[in-house]
């Protein structure tokens, strides 16, 4: 038991920030503002391959996949920094959907797909829900049938999030609509999204992000981009969602965000001539603040330790997403409270200040993670069945 | 950073939980309820003397393990799952720890052996107030050589039991920290009624004369005060985690087994997410605690991480200990059955050494003043 950064460790981190401060460039950070903190323009392609020359995204993956063999720990700590630096890294590229793929994929993936991931040139987006089929998953009815030596895929999947600027969507479909059990009739494909059938349509959201409905008509692949067993997709999306519960609390970004409140509080001067941080309630906030994102820095720790140990449990998978995405929200709102008014102005509204803005937009987007990526009551449904061995009701 | 257990720790947890699971029942806590017999089961304290386990953080050259604070840490987490009815907190991290790191090298000779092996016993006032505050009442004046103390310390644990008390002193205007005898006709001990049973006294003090040999630091007291304060406060939250751990325990099982509407209550979906809120919780103060004994353990800075730990280790106790009793309705209540002992220790390791509140005060102002940020 050592819980503390070997020196090996808090040097790399080091070397990340000083990588990030170089790369965010005014006129990226700029495009980023624009696209809402979600990425797509060319400067930020361009950040994303230089990223991928550079040897970074995949720091912690296994030599053999093409990583650079270290640990999910020193791939956690770059991905922590990435998102610090405020650079709207793709981590349910490669971070989830990426080594399930390099995991699971044929031939063609790992030789084709899972290269271009690691050179920071191919993003995926995520195809599970469906009108019909959101925290009940497996009844999805999107479906691939098989014709010849081809599958042949029509359906319509929602909440596609960054879909209009992926390359390939990472799609569960039904197989076999017989089943006796539906989650046994699900499998995985890689479908392209420059397919003449595929297309999308935008929905905007309370946080100003904009998301999707993707449409699948007719669209029609070769075997090559199944991925894992046919009829054993349930697995893999339970593996993904595992490892995507654990990128979603990433808390380098909201630490930052911390030490800048910080530094206002103790400069900016209140209405009664004294420094904001002088005030008894901004400093429990504030306290309050630090002790929350300090766990949920030591469960992503401890997590990503655990899956070097090979340990890693879905009980603690669905702790670290409910504490985080519900810390999320009550951090939000504690430094809220603290920059006050400032914090109703919108970013480029005249008089915004910068981490107020930033807080008015944060505290718009956070509701997504307590139902995105499995709903928290979902979780905690799994937290006590498979953490605390309580039985419970069917379903 | 290595969130598991070496070899050396697994062994001395399972050791612990051996000794703990034979010789503490809730038949053998029965004994010491409604203060009908002093809490402190001495044929359990020989077994784990004899094991080795309370001096596992003192130097060998002691008769100790040679260990760290992380080990005795794990050790304490033990004895907060059992409740157990000894003096570990007391007698080690309130005293046989600081005596280690700052007593002269006679003292240390003269009282680290004999403590380690149980022949004396050992006390600190370093349990109330708030560990990052100096709470030293006690007023010492100079006299041929000696010190002579007046005053009065409001709660020491096992003060009656103890031989010798850890005291920090003011003297004149440097904070001395010394060793007194419990037996020296100035000390008078008014036994207190605490909520959860253990012995504390009033510790009052009247010309009791110090003699050279017997101080710790004669000035710059205040080193030694937040050390031990510190290690104080990490272990009360290394003895919440196993409380709050078993506490949990406890209702995930009781839940899974009681049958209401011809169901096991645990199929609820409010009570199984109640007790996953509970795991949550635990979790969360199990890896502040953790981390907390592990800086200090290397002799780190870990202001900001105990204090965290404390929060925690407050609010944590306060939800554990409501949950879990609601869910068992009135048998979580009834004296027959041990979840009640259970609710008074987190209650007492909730509030010894500063509340949440308190915590978040302490940190709240370390904050505004620029320190304990995020790195």
């Amino acid at each position: 038991m050592k819980i503390q950064f070997t020196p090996a460790q808090l040097e790399l981190r080091d070397e990340l920030r000083a990588y990030f401060r170089e790369l965010m460039t005014p006129e990226l950070r700029a495009e980023c503002e624009r696209d809402m903190g979600e990425g797509g323009g060319p400067l930020w392609r361009a950040a994303l391959a230089q990223m991928g020359r550079d040897g970074w995204i995949g720091l912690g993956w296994p030599k053999e996949y093409g990583g650079r063999g270290l640990s999910p720990l020193e791939q956690f700590v770059f991905v922590e920094e990435v998102m610090r630096a405020g650079y709207p890294f793709p981590f349910l590229t490669t971070e989830s959907v990426g080594p399930t793929l390099a995991e699971h994929g044929n031939a063609w993936i790992r030789e084709e797909i899972v290269p271009q991931i690691l050179r920071g040139e191919l993003l995926i987006s995520i195809g599970y829900s469906e009108p019909g089929a959101g925290t009940d998953l497996a009844s999805l009815r999107t479906s691939a049938v098989r014709d010849g030596d081809d599958w042949v895929i029509n359906g319509q999947k929602m909440w596609t999030s960054l879909a209009h600027f992926c390359d390939y969507t990472w799609l569960a479909v039904r197989t076999d609509p017989d089943a006796p059990k539906k989650h046994k009739g699900i499998s995985m494909f890689l479908v392209p999204n420059s397919d003449p059938g595929w297309s999308c349509t935008p929905v905007h959201t309370l946080g100003g992000v904009r998301t999707n409905a993707t449409f699948y008509d007719n669209i029609r692949v070769s075997d090559d981009h199944r991925v894992g067993e046919l009829n054993g997709g349930w697995k893999l999306i339970t593996s993904q969602l595992n490892r995507e519960r654990l990128s979603l609390i990433n808390f380098g970004p909201v630490s930052e965000l911390f030490n800048q409140v910080v530094h206002w509080a103790r400069a900016a001067i209140g209405d009664d001539g004294q420094p904001v941080a002088a005030q008894s309630w901004v400093q429990a906030n504030l306290a309050r603040s630090r002790a929350l994102i300090e766990c949920m820095k030591l469960i992503v720790y401890k997590q990503s330790w655990a899956m070097t140990a090979g340990t890693l449990g879905m009980a603690d998978a669905s702790a670290a997403k409910v504490f985080g995405s519900e810390g999320f929200i009550e951090v939000y709102r504690l430094l809220g409270e603290i920059v006050a008014e400032a914090g109703l102005l919108r970013s480029h509204s005249p008089g915004a200040q910068e981490q107020a803005g930033r807080i008015e937009r944060l505290y718009r987007t956070a509701s997504i993670i307590t139902f995105g990526g499995g709903a928290n009551e979902i979780q905690r449904d799994i937290i006590s069945a498979a953490g605390l061995w309580m039985p419970r009701a069917s379903r | 950073m290595d969130f598991g257990l070496s070899e050396i720790q697994e062994q001395l947890r399972g050791l612990a939980r051996k000794i703990l699971d034979d010789k503490v029942s809730p038949a053998s806590l029965a004994a010491y309820d409604e203060y009908r017999a002093p809490r402190f089961d001495r044929e359990l304290w020989q077994t784990l003397l004899e094991a080795g386990l309370p001096a596992a953080a003192v130097a060998e050259e002691y008769g100790g393990m040679g260990l760290g604070f992380m080990e005795l840490g794990l050790f304490i987490e033990e004895l907060g799952r059992s409740v157990a009815p000894v003096p570990v907190l007391a007698h080690c991290v309130s005293a046989m720890l600081p005596l280690q790191q700052f007593a002269p090298a006679g003292l240390r000779e003269r009282i680290l052996p004999a403590a380690a092996r149980g022949e004396l016993l050992l006390s600190g006032d370093f349990w109330t107030g708030l560990s990052s505050a100096d709470p030293t009442r006690l007023q010492a004046r100079d006299q041929e050589g000696a010190l002579i103390l007046d005053g009065e310390c409001a709660a020491v644990p096992f003060a009656r039991e103890a031989d010798w008390l850890l005291l920090p002193v003011r003297r004149g205007g440097a904070t001395a920290v010394v060793l007194v005898d419990t037996r020296d006709p100035g000390v008078t001990l008014t036994d207190l009624q605490m909520t959860h049973f253990e012995p504390h006294c009033r510790v009052t003090l009247a010309a009791v004369s110090v003699p050279a040999a017997d101080v710790v630091v004669a000035s710059c007291g205040e080193e030694l005060l937040a050390w031990t304060r510190e290690r104080c406060a990490a272990a009360l939250c290394a003895q919440q985690l196993g409380a709050a751990d078993h506490a949990l325990r406890m209702a995930a099982s009781y839940t899974s087994e009681r049958q209401q509407f011809g169901v096991p209550i645990a199929t609820f979906q409010a009570v199984g997410h109640r007790m996953a809120d509970c795991y949550i919780d635990v979790e969360c103060l199990r890896l502040c605690a953790w981390q907390a004994l592990s800086l200090l353990s290397d002799q780190q800075p870990a202001t900001t991480e105990v204090q965290i730990a404390k929060i925690w280790a407050g609010d944590v106790g306060h939800r554990v200990s409501y949950a879990c009793q609601h869910v068992h309705g009135g048998t979580g209540i009834d004296r027959d059955y041990p979840l009640w002992r259970y609710c008074l220790w987190l209650r007492y390791n909730e509030m010894a050494l500063g509340s949440s509140g308190a915590q978040v005060a302490a940190l709240g102002q370390r904050l505004a003043a620029g320190e304990g940020l995020f790195s």
